[in-house]
């Protein structure tokens, strides 16, 4: 009967050890958004404009300017037309534009690419994981990442249309050696 | 006559469209997935959500109820689309059966433990040691109550 008692009280302990590790593991690994300096959150994903995938690190050397949207969203139709024309502005420069498409359908993202005509590379995150990583707390956001991988730069939260000036100060920031 | 006749004709085209578009006879309804669809910008199911992108999810969601898609066909897409966590409740197979059966487990062996524990508890009160009374006794209270009758 004593043995028994012990057993029970060793799977106890056991179990609520587990749960206090769980938590602790929970806590640490919690997604937290990268500073500006920061490294950018590497990801790779499948391109909703063309077949394969497409990996941010492969991208190293170059500026990016990465912009998280979704065909639900409002505002960023609003600011589809901007992008579309800086990204033809600055393409000369070595800038890659990349479009996240957030929480969506393929489908209505492909439409939502054709009728803005958006001709720079777009991926999809559909679970929203790699958002989470880099803290979008809405749609659209955009980041800037310089030619070392390291986000530069103001974060815009909103359309860029009407934050023009520091959207002009992230693109020039992300093309600074 | 004849603009009327067109007018008559193309009211009966524009109709006749969406009407063929639609599945006979639906395998699922737009109502029995709500409540088992998440949103995912907002974290609660379809229907306790007005969000731009459930309306969009729910869009889809008919679209596909009309192409006559059975509610696994379009579970399915929206999991290819959203990932897992768009499901309201974990899928009932491999890793994600845990959920499932984890609670379960959880109640039989309280159960087991509650049981056990009251089975112990029962016993450790031990035999009833009140002692009998003797023979004689028993005889002179029952003479004495006799008495008081």
């Amino acid at each position: 009967m004593r043995t028994l008692k012990l057993t029970g009280q060793v799977v106890a302990l056991a179990a609520v050890a587990g749960l206090l590790g769980l938590l602790v593991w929970r806590l640490t690994h919690q997604a937290q958004a990268p500073k500006i300096g920061a490294q950018a959150p590497v990801f790779s994903l499948k391109r909703v404009d063309a077949s394969g995938t497409l990996d941010l690190a492969s991208l190293r050397g170059k500026p990016v300017v990465l912009n998280f949207w979704a065909s639900w969203c409002g505002p960023c139709k609003g600011e589809a037309k901007m992008l579309e024309a800086a990204w033809q502005q600055y393409r000369a420069r070595g800038v890659v534009f990349l479009g996240v498409d957030y929480h969506d359908v393929t489908g209505d993202a492909r439409r939502f690419l054709d009728r803005h005509n958006i001709t720079y590379p777009t991926v999809q995150d559909g679970s929203g994981k790699i958002a989470d990583r880099y803290g979008v707390s809405a749609v659209p956001e955009t980041y800037f990442i310089d030619r070392r991988g390291r986000l530069v730069g103001e974060h815009i939260m909103g359309t860029v249309v009407h934050q023009r000036d520091a959207f002009q100060r992230g693109v020039e920031a992300a093309l600074r050696p | 006559m004849i603009v009327r006749v067109a007018a008559v004709a193309a009211a009966a085209l524009t109709l006749a469209g969406p009407a063929a578009a639609a599945c006979a006879k639906p395998h699922t309804s737009l109502t029995a997935l709500e409540g088992e669809i998440m949103c995912p910008t907002c974290h609660t199911t379809l229907d306790q959500s007005d969000s731009a992108a459930a309306r969009r999810i729910e869009h889809f969601i008919q679209v596909r109820i009309d192409q006559c898609a059975t509610e696994s066909d379009i579970k399915a897409d929206l999991v290819r689309n959203f990932g897992a966590g768009i499901l309201a409740a974990p899928p009932r197979k491999g890793f994600d059966l845990l959920a499932w059966w984890l609670p379960l487990g959880g109640l039989a062996v309280g159960a087991v433990v509650l049981a056990f524990g009251v089975w112990r508890w029962s016993r450790a009160r031990g035999p009833d040691d009140e002692p009998e009374l003797d023979p004689d006794t028993e005889r002179q209270l029952d003479d004495l109550l006799a008495r008081l009758d």
